[in-house]
């Protein structure tokens, strides 16, 4: 019996599934964030008059996560120049480093924008299981591309999506 | 999660419902993610990998949301089948572990179900979960949010504590409040210096029952409610900042302290100047008898309603992060400092891309206390600015540079001094020094190679009794091969060459596709701890094969 209504959870969350479709999630609303002044954002929020959103998911102690963002550094002023795009860092450092966050930010030199989420509320709804989780929203704030983990180089591939996006649209 | 499985139900169904419904009209969406991680154990007697009669562990759990405008329903099945090593024996199992339907605008939110939540930093009450720890302390009941006016949060929460399968005894009662007073006063919007004060207030209630003093051969009358209070406050101006939160709680005798009825205090202070290329951050708390848990007689990792975090820099390399730190909630002081500098590029010490130099430092011991009794009693007193005992101290160095557009390398200098008393056993101070080298180098489209090299020459020498098998002193190489810029091979070998035991080889092999990962590694797991954020577990002994498979759709 007990199996039947395991099965039967997992049949319904299987048709779930498939009977709504999951391509171009929107951008969750109303999570709360903060800025690195101690500010409170809501996630609607986050928006780049109509042009691409990069949202990178990080934290101080990630190294894989400080290589890419360091790499999109570099070449970040390139990029908005090109492409108009916006990269929103967001720090799931909890308490332990979370006051670490602002300190790393700007020893690290870096340009973007970026948010904390503590106790990772908005980790969850984006449904990131590692870090560093890589989003791309259009200009509508719609998910059209994601990507976990980071190797070196896969900034270019990143890049090359945010041009097609562009491309699509016009 | 028995009483609960009617409820499930009729939530699944009235997704359902609404998620069809949604659909129709253009605004649903279903959201999830799946994770998989299996392991076929091989007995192993040098390293003391056991021999599981299951052969294949699993931990496996499936997320599902769906969001429509404003209203979110969310699931999660989780299997443990049994659980991987390290992982309490009580996660044997699978079912629902989470269901919550909640709706959010701009002045409110409210949750019912299985819900996460934290109140300033969480030293009075966070409910999170950690699945690589194996930690999940999520709150079954009410949770709201609310903003009644630009600036304020008001957040309130009821309800159980989930414990593996279960729910604790105790009920977690909660409210807080945070203002912002640049957004919440138009007046002082244009202010430099920002500031934002909370408060928060959680009480818990648990039956009375019979504990018995052994000393005084009564039983102990026992607080039925305990609560626990804490200020908080953040300032930022330019470059500064400064934030501190003090928390307090009520007689609380449980069985981590040992019945005793001494109040409880914590304090955490933290400090920064930063600018560009510059940082420097200084952090200092002190924590005294602040375990907090919904039942009085839970010890181990379950049921924490607060979560005191550790200061301690949280190192990645392997040998650095031998000897962690774990937050000793029943009485512990510490300092840590961290400074971060980048040497301009087109210098002489900077060189073409410019060097990042990393330095960070901290010292935690125990609290300075003199005994007053045992169970039924005060337990101790304690002088607030007098230490005690050396936990840990740790202090590294890392310098990082850019050699080309190719070639990057970065050199880590490491000392840990570790205390094996807060791990539980004796055997004096172990003083580690570490030595990284990490280099990496672009080959070309979609290529990349990294070679790791670590030392750690140690004090401490291997004692069968004790059984550490982390003794010794440790050399360990790694190698990293990128390539079709979607899969990745490395080789690894952790060798202990004098006064310890053990050699760890591993091989991996990973695909990635956008968000999903796919990893199989075949080799020897050291036992040891695995932390995150100052929660720790202990990992032990494997040999075998893993399989990991996650993805987000």
């Amino acid at each position: 019996m007990k199996a039947i209504k395991k099965l039967a959870a997992l049949a319904i969350m299987a048709v779930m599934a498939m009977t709504v479709s999951a391509q171009n999630a929107k951008l969750p609303e109303n999570i709360t964030l903060k800025s690195l002044d101690g500010k409170s954002i809501q996630s609607n929020e986050i928006s780049n008059d109509g042009k691409p959103i990069v949202i990178s998911f990080w934290a101080t102690w990630c190294k894989p996560c400080n290589r890419e963002l360091n790499a999109i550094n570099e070449l970040y002023a390139e990029w908005q120049e090109e492409t108009g795009v916006k990269l929103v860092a967001v720090s799931i450092d909890d308490a332990k480093s979370s006051m670490k966050v602002k300190p790393h930010v700007d020893g690290s030199g870096w340009e973007f924008e970026v948010y904390t989420d503590e106790n990772q509320a908005f980790k969850r709804v984006m449904n990131v299981v590692n870090i560093p989780h890589t989003f791309l929203i259009d200009g509508q704030g719609k998910i059209v591309w994601q990507h976990t983990g980071y190797i070196d180089g896969d900034e270019e591939e990143l890049l090359a999506k945010i041009k097609e996006l562009l491309e699509s649209k016009n | 999660m028995k009483p609960t499985r009617f409820a499930i139900l009729l939530l699944a169904l009235f997704m359902h419902t609404v998620a069809a419904h949604g659909q129709g009209i253009g605004g649903g969406q279903v959201t999830g993610n799946v994770q998989i991680d299996g392991q076929l154990t091989r007995p192993d007697s040098l390293i003391g990998a056991k021999d599981d009669p299951e052969r294949w562990l699993m931990n496996a759990r499936a997320d599902i949301l769906y969001t429509n405008g404003g209203f979110n329903a969310g699931l999660r099945f989780e299997a443990y089948t049994p659980p991987l090593p390290g992982f309490n024996a009580q996660y044997k199992g699978q079912g629902l572990a989470n269901y919550f339907v909640s709706y959010a605008n701009e002045q409110i939110e409210v949750t019912a179900g299985t819900f996460y939540e934290q109140f300033g930093s969480g030293m009075i009450l966070r409910a999170y979960e950690d699945r690589y720890i194996g930690i999940d302390n999520a709150l079954l009941g009410f949770n709201i949010h609310a903003r009644p006016i630009k600036g304020v949060t008001l957040k309130g929460a009821i309800g159980k504590q989930r414990r593996y399968w279960e729910y604790g005894n105790g009920i977690v009662r909660g409210i807080d409040g945070e203002i912002d007073l640049n957004t919440a006063f138009s007046k002082l919007e244009e202010m430099p210096l920002h500031i934002t004060m909370g408060a928060g207030f959680v009480s818990r209630y648990e039956a009375d029952e019979n504990i018995a003093s052994s000393t005084q051969g009564y039983s102990l009358k026992l607080p039925l409610n305990v609560g626990a209070g804490a200020m908080r406050m953040n300032l930022a101006y330019k470059g500064w900042s400064l934030a501190g939160e003090y928390a307090r709680k009520g007689q609380d005798p449980n069985a981590m302290n040992g019945y005793i009825y001494r109040k409880g205090e914590a304090l955490l202070i933290s400090g920064a100047y930063s600018q560009k290329g510059f940082s420097a951050s200084v952090q200092a708390k002190r924590v005294d008898n602040m375990g907090f848990k919904s039942s009085r007689r839970e010890t181990g990792e379950m049921l924490y309603i607060n979560h005191i975090p550790a200061i301690t820099k949280q190192h990645t390399y392997a040998f650095l992060s031998m000897y962690p730190y774990a937050t000793q909630a029943t009485g512990e002081m510490g300092l840590q400092g961290d400074v971060m500098y980048k040497i301009k590029k087109e210098t002489l010490l900077g060189g073409k891309y410019g060097t990042d130099l990393h330095f960070n430092c901290s010292v935690i011991t125990g609290l300075d206390t003199v005994a007053l009794g045992g169970a039924g009693t005060e337990g101790y007193s304690s002088t607030f600015f007098s230490t005690g005992e050396l936990y840990y101290g740790d202090m590294s160095l890392e310098i990082a540079r850019k050699l080309d557009a190719k070639n990057k390398i970065a050199c880590t200098y490491g000392y840990v001094v570790f205390n094996p008393v807060i791990e539980g056993h004796g055997g004096g101070l172990h003083h580690n020094n570490v030595i990284v080298a990490d280099y990496s180098r672009k080959l070309g489209k979609g290529k990349s190679l990294r070679i790791e090299g670590e030392w750690m020459g140690s004090d401490s020498h291997y004692d069968s009794e004790i059984d550490d098998k982390r003794s010794g002193d440790w050399i360990m190489g790694l190698v990293e091969y990128n390539f079709g810029g979607h899969f990745f091979l490395s080789l690894s070998d952790q060798y202990c060459y004098n006064d310890g035991i053990g050699n760890y080889y591993t091989a991996a092999f990973g695909y990635t596709k956008n968000a999903t990962r796919l990893q199989l590694s075949y080799g020897k797991q050291r036992e040891g701890i695995l932390c995150i954020g100052g929660v720790c577990r202990a990992v032990p002994a494997t040999n075998g094969l893993t399989v990991s498979l996650t993805t987000s759709f």
